[in-house]
């Protein structure tokens, strides 16, 4: 990076689903000073760009041609491998993980299976969805569905749903009302303009009954949870609802109900009016990681190749898998440390080969761990945001001595000839 | 082993519809990756005798790659599950790919499988420009064939304002400039008008008429359509402007489409689908073929062009940029539903769909559709299609050209679909035509890449791309076509004796148009108002 020319701008920042592309990165001295327009999360994940370089085998270091012959070696004599692509790799690095998995006949999965639920859902049901900036041009009704965006994907209300300005919501936030539903203690955001409070334990009920009020079925005085039956009738007449819910689990864990109840609601909001349903996804280009499974296999996550060609096995992916103890050998491409904790504690003990950022520092550690560059930081290509839109990785620093993780990758998929 | 840098396919009985060889017995010359008149007599041979030689099949419109398609695939885990699709064994030993078939396959597999067929292009028609970094990627791992995409335009906007002003010059601009940053190949229009009313909710869920108002009365689908045909002839783009029709699969839809035809009378346009937009009758009214009289106008217009979306029996997936239309359609089948608002654009709409030869709509569909085929004077203008995965998919190609060519075929399987709204359908009143294998060439390969501007495609002249397909003769039309013996993309043998053997890397089909730079100013403080992606991300190409 050459002294005169600091700034890297309209950046893409991988640091939760929101994939803000406004991100304009400072570097001094071969890190990173800032990262401007960056909330917290996105600050915690570019840093200072700083990242090891080292590659281990047998926990010693070695060259990259030793590491990839000996990852090639375990991979290829694993009866029962295992591929996972977990966050911060591009859609190109995905391919070919995709491909080695194919090759190796090997089960694949990624970091997007956090959200099965909702997938699981919309396989069922299907989805009445919207790209973010629909719902920032048309929705002049937001409903927080049990989640203040503001945690986990801090600029959402004020790139998306909420703050700008849109064709049909001229005055932005003053154009909109915004509704948070408190579902138990997962609650909506706290300066929206009115409130919803419903039990825990009573959400998909709530779900059913505001569903059939909009489809008109009058409930009768003793309905129950007549405050969801009020909000499904003002959704109904709103001119453009944007229903927001969290596809990443929370404290209670993935609820396949809740979200085809959710799908169920969304689709008949469609009838009186329009609704778009958008699920919040984490970071990583997990979203990624789904779109590449599906075009290449024609499943989204939890793919098995053990046939010759790709199973689905959604209730059978990578934790329970290493849970039983059916794997015996595993390639984790991407940073270790975005796994969820029942994929590291599954790999503990494994042989296992990890590429990607940081993997010399993998709590699982790994036989063979070939550090690499983070997508969108020191390396280009493709991610997803969460509602599926692609956009462009603009490396700020491109001349650290890590190796990229497309080109080792790429390395390993030439090895084992896929 | 690689490509034969030469090869002479000799003795095989050629149909050449470009350059007028109509069934001649005589030898087809390769060198290197195009057409050469003759070669020495050494070169390499591949005996064709007895059987057929005709280019590459080219597909002028299908939904194979990108946002719309994957949301397609993601929705339908049972099909894939019911299809798994193994990797070929390639003759070097070069890695091939698994994957899953149904109506909607996987990337890998819809590569072979158009290969298989002797397709070496296909057009994927319809690219939402947000998303076209999505469609490059996802055709990067579609093999063999040569792609070309097809950007949505016509509900976006950034045009309608241009319209609304009167900026024809700058809608124009515009036009040009989103078909060099989405690395597209064409102008397509779906549901003009239609698909921004539907996503802006309110009380009017789509346009009915091409003087509806969309937002303001000054932009309307006529207005729509006008300017972006105008553009794409100005702009000298290698096609026309690719239109899909308001109204889609509505009865009486057809007096909406012979509008748009004259609405656009003396330029050059293709109307796609054509079939969906063929029906008379009135909405609440039964449904009734209006084939006669929208073929009538084609035939007398020498500058329409059309594909028919011939809908074939059996299970199908709708996808299309129409949304609204898919919305009646889920209200109307209970089947699942997708539907995807793109921001400023257009839309996505999916639904699953099985068309049932005991199905009163379907069978007047499927009769729709081969009245089209049957009554078209000019195959040069009336070219094949099924709006793949919409009304069949691309695999049932070979069964749509027996229905073609076999009439006794044809009038066996016209007994068996239910007649209830056939009733006044010039296919019940008979119709005698069989297509020769000349007019198979010419609907679908070389007429194709003529409407493309496809200048090296669809012929076997010398300088043409080596794609070539041979097949066996057989009198079973569905089974010659379904199983081509040798099939050559870019001069490399990609099926041979039946079996997929390589698979190339295809191209992209792109075009370049210039355009007063001046718009991009206008466009990147348009984005920085509305858009949620920075001007500067939305183009395709990778940045520096």
């Amino acid at each position: 990076m050459s002294p005169a020319t600091p700034n890297v701008e309209h950046v893409t920042c991988l640091g939760c689903g929101c994939a803000c592309d406004d991100i304009a990165v400072v570097v001094q001295g071969g890190r990173i000073a800032e990262a401007k327009n960056a909330c917290a999360l996105g600050l915690a994940w570019f840093a200072d760009g700083t990242v090891p370089t080292a590659t281990r085998v047998n926990g010693r270091p070695g060259t990259l041609d030793e590491a990839l012959g000996a990852a090639a070696t375990l991979l290829a004599g694993a009866k029962r491998p295992l591929v996972y692509l977990a966050g911060d790799i591009s859609c190109e690095t995905q391919r070919d993980g995709v491909a080695i998995a194919d090759r190796l006949h090997a089960a694949v999965d990624s970091l997007a299976a956090t959200g099965a639920a909702s997938v699981l859902a919309a396989q069922r049901r299907g989805r009445a969805t919207a790209t973010l900036g629909e719902l920032r041009q048309r929705a002049d009704l937001v409903v927080f569905w049990g989640v203040d965006p503001g945690l986990r994907y801090p600029r959402y209300a004020s790139r998306y749903a909420v703050s700008p300005s849109g064709l049909q919501v001229p005055g932005g936030r003053q154009s909109r009302r915004v509704i948070a539903v408190d579902i138990g203690a997962s609650r909506g955001p706290a300066d929206a303009d009115a409130r919803v409070a419903i039990g825990a334990g009573q959400e998909v009920d709530a779900l059913g009954i505001m569903r059939a009020t909009v489809a008109g079925r009058a409930l009768g005085a003793t309905a129950p949870l007549d405050s969801a039956a009020a909000l499904a009738r003002e959704m109904s007449a709103a001119r453009y609802v944007a229903l927001v819910a969290d596809g990443e689990p929370g404290p209670s864990g993935p609820d396949v109900d809740r979200a085809e109840s959710l799908i169920g609601l969304a689709l008949a909001l469609n009838g009186p009016t329009r609704c778009a349903l958008s699920i919040l996804r984490g970071g990583g280009n997990r979203s990624g990681a789904e779109a590449v499974l599906t075009w290449q296999t024609g499943f989204p996550f939890a793919v098995d190749f053990a046939p010759g060609f790709p199973t689905y096995r959604p209730h059978a992916g990578a934790a329970e898998l290493l849970a039983t103890g059916a794997v015996d050998g595993a390639l984790v491409v991407g940073a270790p440390d975005t796994l969820p904790e029942p994929v590291t504690r599954g790999l503990t003990g494994l042989a296992s080969v990890a590429i990607g950022p940081r993997a010399s520092a993998a709590a699982f550690t790994p036989v063979v761990a070939v550090d690499t560059g983070v997508a969108g930081i020191h390396e280009g290509g493709t991610a997803f945001r969460m509602d599926d839109v692609p956009l462009p990785l603009r490396p700020a620093l491109t001349d650290t001595k890590v190796p990229s993780a497309a080109a080792t990758l790429h390395r390993l998929r030439e090895r084992l000839g896929a | 082993m690689t490509a034969p840098s030469r090869l002479r396919i000799a003795g095989g009985t050629v149909y050449d519809p470009a350059n007028r060889v109509d069934g001649v017995v005589r030898d087809v010359c390769i060198e290197g990756d195009h057409i050469v008149a003759d070669l020495p007599a050494d070169a390499p041979r591949l005996d064709a005798r007895s059987m057929v030689v005709m280019p590459g099949g080219v597909d002028i419109h299908a939904h194979l790659a990108g946002g719309s398609v994957n949301h397609a695939r993601r929705l339908l885990p049972e099909e894939h599950a019911a299809a798994p699709a193994p990797a070929p064994r390639l003759a070097d030993g070069a890695p091939a790919r698994s994957g899953t078939e149904g109506t909607v396959p996987s990337t890998f597999a819809t590569g072979y499988r158009y290969a298989g067929l002797g397709y070496t292009t296909v057009m994927e028609a319809a690219v939402a420009p947000l998303m076209a970094r999505h469609a490059h990627t996802e055709l990067d791992d579609t093999p063999i064939v040569d792609a070309g995409c097809f950007i949505l335009l016509g509900n976006d906007d950034y045009l309608f304002r241009q319209i609304a002003a009167g900026e024809t010059a700058r809608a124009q601009d515009y036009a040009a400039w989103l078909l060099g940053a989405t690395r597209g190949y064409a102008i397509k229009i779906v549901n003009p008008g239609g698909v921004a009313v539907w996503k802006g909710g309110g009380p009017q869920r789509n346009v009915n008429a091409l003087d509806d108002a969309v937002g303001s009365s000054r932009v309307t689908p006529r207005k729509i359509l006008e300017t972006l045909a105008r553009a794409a002839n100005a702009l000298a783009l290698p096609h026309s402007v690719h239109v899909h029709c308001n109204n889609l699969g509505q009865a009486g839809n057809a007096a909406t489409t012979l509008a748009s035809m004259r609405a656009l009378a003396g330029q050059r346009a293709h109307f796609t689908h054509l079939q969906f937009h063929s029906y008379g009758g009135a909405p609440g009214q039964p449904w009734t073929s209006a084939a006669r009289d929208v073929i009538a106008y084609v035939n007398a217009h020498p500058e329409v062009s059309v594909d028919v979306g011939q809908v074939m029996f059996g299970p199908a997936t709708t996808v299309t940029a129409d949304s609204p239309v898919e919305h009646l359609l889920h209200t109307s089948s209970g089947r699942k539903w997708v539907n995807v608002d793109i921001e400023l654009e257009t839309g996505c709409g999916i639904v699953p769909y099985t068309y049932k030869e005991k199905a009163a709509i379907a069978a007047l569909q499927w009769t729709v559709g081969l009245e089209l085929f049957l009554l078209a004077q000019d195959p040069w203008r009336v070219v094949l299609s099924t709006d793949h995965p919409n009304g069949g998919t691309f695999r049932s190609y070979p069964e749509l050209i027996r229905l073609l060519m076999d009439r006794t075929y044809r009038d066996e399987r016209l007994k068996q679909v239910n007649q209830k709204l056939l009733a006044g359908s010039a296919l019940l009143d008979g119709l005698k035509r069989e297509y020769t294998l000349s007019e198979i060439a010419t609907i679908t390969r070389a007429a194709p890449a003529r409407l493309l501007g496809l200048e090296r495609k669809g012929h076997l002249g010398p300088g043409a791309d080596a794609d070539v397909t041979v097949y066996a003769t057989d009198a079973d039309r569905a089974k010659m076509f379904a199983t081509p013996r040798y099939v050559l993309k870019a001069g490399v043998l990609v099926v041979e004796e039946g079996q997929l053997r390589r698979a190339p890397t295809g191209q992209r089909l792109v075009v370049r148009p210039p355009y007063d730079a001046a718009v991009t100013k206008d466009l990147k403080r348009f984005f920085d108002d509305y858009a949620t992606v920075a001007f500067e991300n939305y183009g395709v190409e990778q940045p520096a």
